[in-house]
């Protein structure tokens, strides 16, 4: 018997030596180094994990006393899953990218700390005036500024040059200039039904594609463009009910079931490429979706503001980052550091260069080679521009649950399953009980 | 951990059936009262210190989550709610009113129905065909093939095979003159796309369970069969069928297992869309545990699960566990 005691004993020891041993090897490193975990995000088509692995990589060479190790974790839905899972495990990344909608939620689960502190050390407003002010509205909370401004996007419209120049003589016929795109919805709706063309019951060119997988993201544009909003400031009251969103609602099934000018449900990863391969004249994307589309488009294309209903509107979108709560005090700093870097007007601009983001410091704007890169590719500064007419996304606590009902309402009603009036009812009701939890 | 939960469910219940099996079985072949009531007890003993190590990584690893699900799901406990806050059913209430976990039910019972069926019977007579065939290996190999492809690698291949455009199953429809089905963008093909894959992938295995149960019905039997006139149709259902009454419960209460147990292909195929239409149990509970971080709420799925596997468990033991034929003759 005792022999067996011993035996266990000894299993137990060697087992716990397992368990904390990498934990004892990460403490020690605090006196040479400091290891940061990075969790990020790829939220558009095209090979951009390459990018932040390679500006990482640039970090670790500069900085001899943090070395951050990138790990990549999927779309933004598993991006959060993963955050949240390891936050509440109770071993977090050190530092993040989460979209911007999930403040709240990073808040509720008290995962990460104010920058506050970190921004009033490197100059306050000295250090916030870099960026575009616009970026840090869905990072504010209580007062205090929770994450800094990274991959940030606003949604656009795509068009293709050439498939507007074939249509040319039927679009100018109905008194529509060929060599723009649409300014208002009774613009777009025109040009995207000249656009499609059909062979049978085969559509062969889409005249203008309403993606799937972030279709609550475009759609909350089409609400700001008609005056609307979704959420209150105070994410307490839904404003799904109001006849702005009915609108919305009904323009969007009128485009993808009446007159079938956008296929009912396109993949979100999918969508750049249809356009990329001429099988849409027009899209709504992310501006990430730029380098993709002008690595892949054989024709000329441009990008251009969303058009309006009374008025232009687009809410801002992407992931900002976040420094996580329950990590040693040496590696919050340390985590700073980083994102100051990778924020800094240089990585700004190439990020913006490679990713199609938003040059999100305005300094990076001044360096020679973005000058000389907005000059070749115009369509670069669009995004930015547009901040003007820009909104905050919509935030709330449990964002996902909130999303996950939106989304699967929007689908049900392009895909002709329910009727907008019905749509409205449940998201209304739906996202009120959600609030109301909390 | 409570997918770990949900599956530890599973394995709970497997145990049971084979714990229950292994009983029957030990009291077939010891019953009757032969040994003396000492013997008896030093068996029991030696049985229990076997069984010793199992039991307790069971009740580590999955009596201890289930008791602590089932207390779980009496809570409000979230995000947001740091401190859990009881409020007896409510979890449950909000369920069985909201009309998606029906139909997320009711999708599953789909799944279930319509995978453990066409599975079952396509496995036996794949196992009978690949018994009477010369060539066994090669048919053998190509039917068991998809077993060895990893449930990840072979969600993104049928992903290929649906796509609407590129798709070789599109592509083959289109001969026929039916086109452009979304298999998986679709809600009325969605659960039918999974269920064919999953079909797929296991028909394989259950063959293997079937051709090693042939491999125990005597020859003679299939002579004295042949010499009362059976044909081919006949001799199987009146012989093999019933001697392969022991794989057939294993295979049956496996497969219903594995169909509440399906993730992978839905997690990494449709993730339970478009809408709710391809949504089961086990992936609405990791919704709610992983992406709403709704502890309560997956408990009580959870909860909701381990009742419906027991209960399933449960029928299917009592009343096909007796009738099954172990021995031949």
């Amino acid at each position: 018997m005792k022999r067996v005691l011993l035996f266990v004993m000894l299993a137990l020891l060697v087992m716990s030596g397992l368990v904390f041993g990498e934990n004892l090897q990460r403490y020690e490193d605090v006196e040479g180094t400091v290891n940061l975990k990075f969790y990020y995000v790829v939220g558009v088509a095209g090979a951009l994990a390459t990018v932040i692995d390679g500006m990482v990589d640039e970090f670790n060479r500069s900085h001899a006393k943090i070395e951050v190790e990138p790990v990549y974790c999927g779309n933004y839905n598993d991006t959060m899953t993963k955050v949240q899972t390891a936050v509440l495990s109770g071993n977090p990344p050190d530092v993040f990218v989460v979209e911007i909608s999930e403040l709240y939620t990073l808040l509720g689960i008290d995962g990460i700390i104010p920058l506050d502190k970190y921004i009033e050390m490197d100059g306050g407003v000295e250090f916030t005036g870099q960026y575009f002010s616009a970026l840090y509205d869905n990072a504010r909370a209580d007062g205090q500024i929770w994450g800094q401004p990274f991959q940030r996007s606003t949604p656009i419209l795509y068009w293709n040059k050439d498939l507007f120049a074939k249509h040319a003589k039927e679009l100018e016929s109905q008194g529509l200039d060929p060599t723009r795109a649409p300014r208002t919805w009774f613009e777009l709706e025109k040009y995207a039904e000249i656009l499609t063309e059909r062979e049978g019951s085969k559509t062969n060119v889409w005249g203008c594609i309403l993606p799937g997988g972030w279709n609550d993201w475009i759609f909350e544009s089409f609400v700001y463009q008609n005056g609307g909003m979704l959420i209150s400031a105070d994410a307490e009251t839904s404003g799904f009910g109001s006849l702005e969103v009915l609108q919305a609602l009904t323009f969007w099934h009128k485009l993808t079931n009446e007159l079938k000018v956008s296929p009912p449900l396109r993949p979100w990863n999918q969508t750049p490429l249809d356009f990329a391969g001429g099988h849409a004249a027009m899209m709504y994307y992310s501006t990430g979706g730029l380098p993709l589309i002008r690595a892949q488009a054989n024709f000329d294309f441009a990008v251009a503001f969303q058009p309006m209903q009374i008025q232009y509107g687009v809410p801002v979108g992407g992931g900002d980052f976040h420094i996580s709560k329950d990590i040693p005090p040496e590696n919050q700093d340390a985590a700073w550091e980083f994102i100051k870097f990778m924020t800094s007007p240089e990585m700004a601009a190439q990020w913006s260069r490679e990713s199609g983001y938003i040059c999100i410091n305005k300094l990076g704007l001044d360096l020679p080679e973005m000058k000389s890169y907005l000059e070749e590719y115009p369509n670069a500064s669009l995004a930015a521009q547009q901040l003007t007419y820009s909104y905050s996304k919509i935030m709330a606590p449990n964002f996902q649950e909130i999303r996950k009902l939106f989304v699967v309402n929007l689908d049900a009603m392009m895909q002709g399953l329910q009727s907008p009036q019905e749509t409205q009812e449940r998201l209304h009701v739906g996202v009120q009980l959600i609030l109301d939890e909390y | 951990m409570l997918v770990v939960v949900s599956n530890t469910t599973v394995e709970f219940c497997h145990h049971a059936c084979l714990v229950l099996s292994d009983g029957l079985s030990y009291s077939k072949l010891h019953g009757g009262g032969v040994t003396t009531v000492y013997k008896t007890k030093r068996r029991y003993l030696t049985i229990f210190i076997c069984l010793l190590p199992s039991l307790v990584f069971l009740g580590i690893f999955t009596y201890y989550p289930i008791v602590d699900a089932l207390h779980l799901s009496l809570y409000k406990s979230n995000a947001f709610t740091p401190q859990p806050i009881f409020q007896w059913f409510d979890n449950y209430v909000r369920f069985f009113g909201n009309p998606i976990f029906w139909e997320v039910v009711t999708n599953n019972v789909i799944f279930a129905v319509g995978t453990i069926f066409p599975t079952m019977l396509l496995a036996l007579f794949f196992a009978i065909l690949v018994n009477e065939v010369k060539l066994k290996s090669p048919f053998r190999l190509a039917l068991f093939y998809p077993l060895l492809v990893p449930y990840a690698a072979a969600a993104m291949v049928w992903v290929f095979m649906y796509d609407p455009s590129l798709g070789p199953i599109n592509k083959l429809l289109g001969i026929f003159g039916i086109h452009s089905i979304g298999w998986l963008g679709d809600q009325r093909y969605s659960l039918l796309a999974i269920m064919l894959m999953t079909v797929w992938k296991n028909v394989g295995y259950y063959m293997l369970i079937y051709l090693a149960g042939l491999q125990n019905v005597p020859a003679e039997l299939y002579d004295a069969a042949r010499t009362d006139g059976a044909n081919w149709f006949l001799k199987h259902l009146h012989v093999t069928l019933p001697l392969l009454g022991p794989s057939t419960l294993f295979v049956f209460v496996v497969s219903i297992i594995q169909s509440f147990k399906v993730f992978t292909q839905i997690y990494l195929m449709t993730e339970g869309g478009p809408g709710y239409s391809s949504n089961v149990l086990i992936y609405y509970t990791y919704e709610y545990a992983f992406k709403f971080w709704q502890l309560g709420r997956a408990s009580a799925l959870t909860s909701i699960m381990i009742l419906i596997l027991l209960f399933l468990v449960l029928i299917v033991f009592g009343v096909f566990g007796r009738r099954i034929t172990y021995q031949a003759g």
